[in-house]
């Protein structure tokens, strides 16, 4: 019995890659949904991001390691299996403790899968260095396309569909490798393969953990700010944060006029840390400006994480182990930066939104609108509060009707304008401190990057 | 190998060059300074503003007033507004900042004086008015004292028609 021809098993491989490692980001956009329909609070549902990536950081090394033992084609198929299964437990749930412990049994099945991928792949394409480029490659692409996707599922259909949709595909990539899982066990030829394990290298996996955290705060305060601070749709933000797929894309292609993966990788975290620094100095609660800084961490998150993850791979043996340590420095990582970050821009969000509130109430008071408008005023925005507690509110439907003298009109409608100004200043300044706070951490992977220039591990 | 690694480089310093271009952009375009404006302090004398009318002087004394208020109570006097906005507003308010009935009615008294100073001092009360004022202000009941910050221009209105004439009796007799 012989495997799946390379191009359906190729396909089926990156697919399975680019599943899981999306699924680390993909519920990002569906997170305030979720929030509302199971009404927790933004630490509560952020578990449903950390759990995931906190289950595969843990588990991916000792999942490559089974692997070996068992067979990859059987540990990949058995691996998707278990993450589709799982995806259908996060969809049927209703509570957030149920879909915690689902996407933890997702990131099982997850680590399983994409581990013993890296393992299946170089018979595929014909070497270990085209197998490190092919599943890096999937798995940036998987991680940056996410999102967007996550987000127009859960506009157009809801945040269940996400887990619904991943069900077939991740059966159909399991089609082709388990004609594989059935190769190994007809012909007991991996087992034979077992090599000694050799250290993994670790400034590329340090520094592929740190520019992950502020790649994954980029990607969860980014969405949180257009949402939940300037009040876009699911499906408005997917296709603003799609930008940095398309960038990402963009980074892939020219990446490849630089062979050297160290310039790659430093240039990758310079693009990342820019990129964040213009999110947190933004001028303006404006989309347009949201753009250049996302064109810059694309650009850089398809040349660091492609870069280091090569660099991590390079010449190591055997490579599902080591990719295996990638993909828990990287989700590691991303759960650093979440847990990080958290109570920081929580916090942030809480000072922001009572500072705002307070600006806001000071144009009422100090406005040329006649006294009692005001008082009317005042009732119906602190009803508008107490109704949006704990949200940055939006305050546009305090003003209606608006009054139907002119005079009086044109001056409500300037004081609404105001009012909103300021709740736009607090609702993006909230995010300042902790987009600050991970250009730092982009930076700071500089260090590891650099000093592996000179000290090969 | 060398031009390879010059490609490297160059990569590394463009992408410097093009973060440091957008992170300067966005600082040369107030993004340091993009927050909501600091309101000020209550404690702090505010300008008062020219009153013309009833109107005005009453918005103006309203104002005075919250200010002193939230001044002795330590919150800012937007907080306070929004607090004073309905009953359950004051209600949610004197929880979450400890606050009981005797001590906002004591502090709210203490605004409402500082306001008829204020007004005395920028020339828009009458002392005639202001004295009597005072002394209604100081033994004012707690909700009387809310509505007279919230709108005060009744209580203006019948001190002026009651006191006015009064006024313009006494100054034909003094000199």
């Amino acid at each position: 019995m012989s495997p799946a021809p390379p191009r359906p098993r190729l396909a089926a491989l990156a697919i399975a890659v680019g599943l899981v490692l999306a699924d680390s980001s993909i519920v990002v956009l569906a997170l305030p949904e979720i929030y509302r329909q199971l009404d927790t609070s933004v630490a509560g549902v952020t578990w449903v991001l950390v759990s995931f990536n906190l289950v595969i950081a843990l588990t991916a090394v000792p999942a490559a390691h089974l692997a070996r033992r068992v067979g990859p084609g059987r540990a990949a198929a058995v691996g998707l299996a278990v993450f589709a299964g799982a995806g259908l437990a996060c969809a049927a749930s209703s509570q957030l403790s149920t879909l915690i412990a689902a996407r933890c049994v997702q990131a099982l099945g997850g680590a399983a899968a994409v581990t013993a991928v890296l393992e299946l792949l170089p018979a595929t394409v014909g070497s270990e260095r085209r197998a490190a480029t092919v599943w890096a490659a999937a798995g940036a692409t998987g991680a940056a396309l996410g999102p967007a996707i996550g987000g127009l599922l859960t506009q157009l259909v809801s945040w269940q569909s996400i887990f619904l949709v991943q069900v077939p595909i991740a059966l159909v990539a399991a089609v082709p490798i388990l004609a594989v899982a059935r190769h190994e066990a007809a012909t007991g030829v991996l087992s034979a393969e077992l090599r000694r394990t050799g250290r993994p290298h670790l400034l590329a996996n340090l520094a592929l953990a740190m520019v992950s955290a502020a790649i994954a705060a980029a990607l969860f305060l980014l969405v949180l700010l257009l949402i939940e601070g300037w009040a876009l749709s699911p499906i408005g933000a997917a296709l603003v944060v799609s930008v940095m797929p398309l960038s990402a894309l963009l980074g892939s292609r020219s990446g490849g006029f630089v062979p050297d993966a160290k310039s790659r990788a430093a240039a990758g975290a310079l693009l990342v840390s820019g990129g964040l620094g213009g999110l947190a100095l933004l001028p303006k609660a404006t989309i347009a400006l949201t753009l250049p800084p996302q064109i810059l961490v694309g650009v850089g998150l398809s040349l660091v994480l492609s870069a280091l993850t090569e660099t991590a791979l390079s010449g190591r043996a055997p490579q599902a182990i080591h990719g295996g340590w990638t993909i828990s420095a990287r989700h590691a990582g991303v759960v650093i930066g979440l847990l990080a970050l958290t109570p920081i821009f929580t916090a942030d969000i809480a000072q922001q939104r009572h500072d705002a509130i307070d600006a806001g109430t000071a144009v009422i008071l100090d406005s040329k609108v006649p006294p009692l408008t005001k008082i009317d005023l005042a009732q119906r925005i602190e009803d508008r509060l107490e109704g949006e507690r704990g949200k940055v509110p939006t305050i546009g439907p305090a003003f209606d009707p608006l009054p139907s003298d002119p005079a009086e009109r044109e001056a409500v409608v300037q004081l609404r304008e105001e009012l909103q100004d300021q709740l736009d200043r607090g609702a993006t300044h909230a995010f300042s401190a902790s987009f600050g706070l991970a250009a730092l951490l982009g930076l700071a992977a500089l260090l590891p990057i650099g000093l592996a220039r000179r000290v090969e591990l | 190998m060398s031009a390879e690694r010059d490609r490297g480089f160059a990569l590394v310093v463009g992408s410097a060059i093009v973060s440091l271009l957008l992170v300067g952009a966005y600082l040369a375009a107030g993004g340091s300074s993009y927050a909501p404006a600091k309101t000020q302090n209550p404690c702090k004398p505010r300008p008062w503003r020219n009153p013309e009318g009833l109107q005005q002087l009453a918005e103006q004394f309203s104002l005075s007033a919250l200010d002193g208020a939230a001044c002795e109570l330590g919150v800012s006097r937007e907080t306070l507004a929004r607090a004073l906005a309905t009953p359950a507003a004051r209600e949610r308010f004197a929880k979450r900042y400890g606050i009981g009935e005797a001590e906002l009615a004591k502090a709210i008294r203490a605004g409402l004086l500082r306001a008829v100073d204020d007004a005395e001092r920028a020339g828009a009360l009458n002392p005639l008015i202001a004295d009597p004022l005072r002394e209604a202000v100081r033994s004012i009941p707690l909700p009387e004292a809310i509505e007279l910050v919230r709108d005060a221009r009744t209580l203006l209105d019948n001190l002026q028609s009651f006191l006015g004439p009064a006024q313009s009796l006494l100054e034909q007799f003094l000199p």
